[in-house]
């Protein structure tokens, strides 16, 4: 049998930010932006469905949601029809799931949504439902669950063993809302200074309200194809989907696997192995959508990624590294901090971007994008997902 | 009337933060039996040794079911700290703090991520020890046959050693 190759056709996502509209309605506007996206798809020429979200069962009291999905948007999956539930990973793994299907033969035209609904009718719910985000029963009781904290001790350790500077944490909002300025469908469209970052309110010092990505409504929807349905039905360049990799090492905080809190072997883990299986190093790729849930998570990402050394994110971000004339464009469409997370939606958008770079239609394009990398952490950084994407499959 | 009529003094597990902690339920109880006594323990497999962290019903090593309760430090030195005042839960007053304790050379556990409770904010500095401090959580009901019977629980933070 001749090796089958995953390539992703179209995407689109609705309006991120605080939505007067329910999951379900968000999933139809995303879907229609994708299938718009390549006008001669249609809902008929999809064969499964994967759906990402996380929060659908809690907040929209809806289990199983994917057959109500499918029906809402249209789809009869004859392949697969089922829920991600990966919290901020949800998205991505939805990919590598379709991936790996379409190239098993199992699927020819996998359509991967996320959606989720944060807002619910009254706020005090939000925080209280992502204590469930944790593992319940010994680190929700602690108070972790929304991250913050969390991540607060992970700057500090990164600026105790390294430092990394307040100023540096700063570089990474302005530079992801700079990047999401130009994007209508994120969550925010203002530039920020640095004096503005680091002046902000506090939520968990060292960390900011500008250092933490907002909480956010929203959903998106790519289409990941056989290379010849993909053939068939896009006229666009083809983007490849490469090799992935997903690891997890731990779960209670108590079993950290770092030697300190801004060491992050298991996302190092999952780089070395993603890597590997795509035939790529850091040096192969031109453009890059990594977690940026807070200022410190991006700049040690571009370490454990091998973008940078360990240790120098902070200077490499300072230094504009991640600019469009940097090292390595880093979140060109505004990243988690500017464009929202809407958690199962996040992975998506982010592939959507690679996908418009290395098509040359993105906004901020990155010229001569060829291989693209997207990057999520989930939950208080339990797990790590890494997909890659290029013009050309792996040989 | 708002909301759900038929949650009107009834309990909802599925909002609860706090493990459901009683022997009708989860199968590690003792942890939390221990605790009631000021124990901090966990389980410890008599095949391989292998010590777990949190306490489990099989031995993630060997699958051996042959486990012993053992005890773990009930005093460590905070390596970092942070607090929050906003976006904290309902179910905690600000500003909640946390901290990232470490446990002396030899525990079999290295560390353990916690609340800090009876202190201020800036009371308690990198390098200081703190102790295990255990605290009344809210009672639940818990279907027994035909009855239904309230269940006690505790749960654990530190604090600063006074």
């Amino acid at each position: 049998m001749s090796k089958v190759n995953a390539c992703v056709i179209a995407g689109g996502q609705c309006k991120f930010g605080v939505r007067e509209a329910s999951y379900i309605d968000m999933v139809q506007e995303a879907s229609k932006a994708c299938l718009d996206d390549l006008p001669d798809l249609k809902p008929r020429d999809i064969d499964g469905l994967l759906f990402a979200s996380t929060y659908v069962g809690r907040n929209s009291c809806q289990v199983n949601p994917a057959p109500v999905v499918a029906e809402r948007v249209g789809l009869k999956p004859t392949s697969i029809c089922t829920r991600v539930d990966v919290l901020c990973a949800g998205g991505s793994s939805g990919i590598l799931l379709a991936q790996g299907l379409v190239q098993s033969g199992m699927a020819e035209v996998v359509m991967v949504l996320g959606s989720e609904k944060l807002y619910t009718p009254e706020r005090w719910q939000i925080q209280y439902g992502e204590i469930a985000a944790s593992d319940h029963d010994w680190d929700a009781p602690q108070g972790i669950g929304p991250p913050p904290l969390w991540f607060a001790m992970q700057a500090k350790d990164h600026m105790k063993h390294y430092g990394t500077t307040r100023e540096q944490l700063a570089a990474v909002s302005v530079a992801n809302y700079k990047y999401g300025f130009n994007n209508p469908k994120g969550h925010f469209q203002n530039e920020l200074t640095i004096e503005e970052v680091i002046e902000a309110k506090e939520i968990a010092a060292p960390l900011g309200l500008f250092d933490c990505c907002p909480l956010t409504d929203g959903a998106a929807a790519i289409i990941i194809a056989s290379e010849e349905r993909a053939k068939d039905l896009s006229g666009r360049p083809l983007v490849y989907l490469r090799g992935g990799a997903q690891v997890s090492l731990h779960s209670v905080t108590a079993n950290w696997p770092g030697k300190h809190l801004g060491d992050w072997p298991h996302m190092k883990l999952a780089a070395e192995k993603a890597f590997e299986r795509a035939k790529l190093s850091p040096e192969d790729i031109d453009v890059a959508q990594v977690h940026d849930c807070f200022s410190i998570s991006q700049i040690i990402e571009l370490e454990e990624l091998g973008f940078c050394k360990k240790g120098e994110g902070g200077p490499f971000m300072a230094s504009g590294q991640t600019n469009l004339d940097g090292k390595i464009p880093v979140n060109t469409d505004g990243g988690l901090l500017s464009c929202g997370h809407p958690l199962g939606a996040t992975g998506i958008r982010q592939g959507i971007e690679v996908v418009k770079q290395l098509q040359g239609r993105a906004a901020n394009q990155v010229k001569g994008a060829r291989f693209g990398l997207t990057h999520n952490l989930s939950g208080v950084n339990v797990e790590h997902t890494i997909v890659t994407y290029g013009r050309e499959p792996k040989k | 009337m708002k909301g759900v009529p038929i949650l009107e003094g009834r309990y909802s597990n599925i909002l609860d933060m706090f493990p459901v902690e009683c022997k009708e339920f989860n199968r590690i109880y003792t942890f939390y039996n221990n605790l009631k006594e000021g124990r901090f323990t966990t389980t410890k497999c008599k095949g391989c040794g292998k010590v777990s962290y949190p306490p489990r019903v099989i031995c993630p090593e060997c699958y051996s079911e042959k486990l012993e309760w053992i005890d773990l430090p009930t005093r460590g030195k905070v390596v970092t700290i942070a607090e929050k005042w906003r976006g904290i839960p309902i179910c905690f007053t600000p500003p909640l703090i946390d901290a990232w304790i470490e446990f002396p050379d030899g525990s079999p556990v290295k560390h353990v991520l916690s609340r800090l409770i009876n202190c201020e904010v800036g009371q308690v500095k990198e390098g200081d020890e703190v102790q295990l401090a255990v605290f009344d959580v809210p009672s639940h009901p818990m279907d027994k046959g035909k009855e239904s019977i309230m269940v006690d629980r505790v749960f654990f933070a530190f604090e600063p050693v006074k």
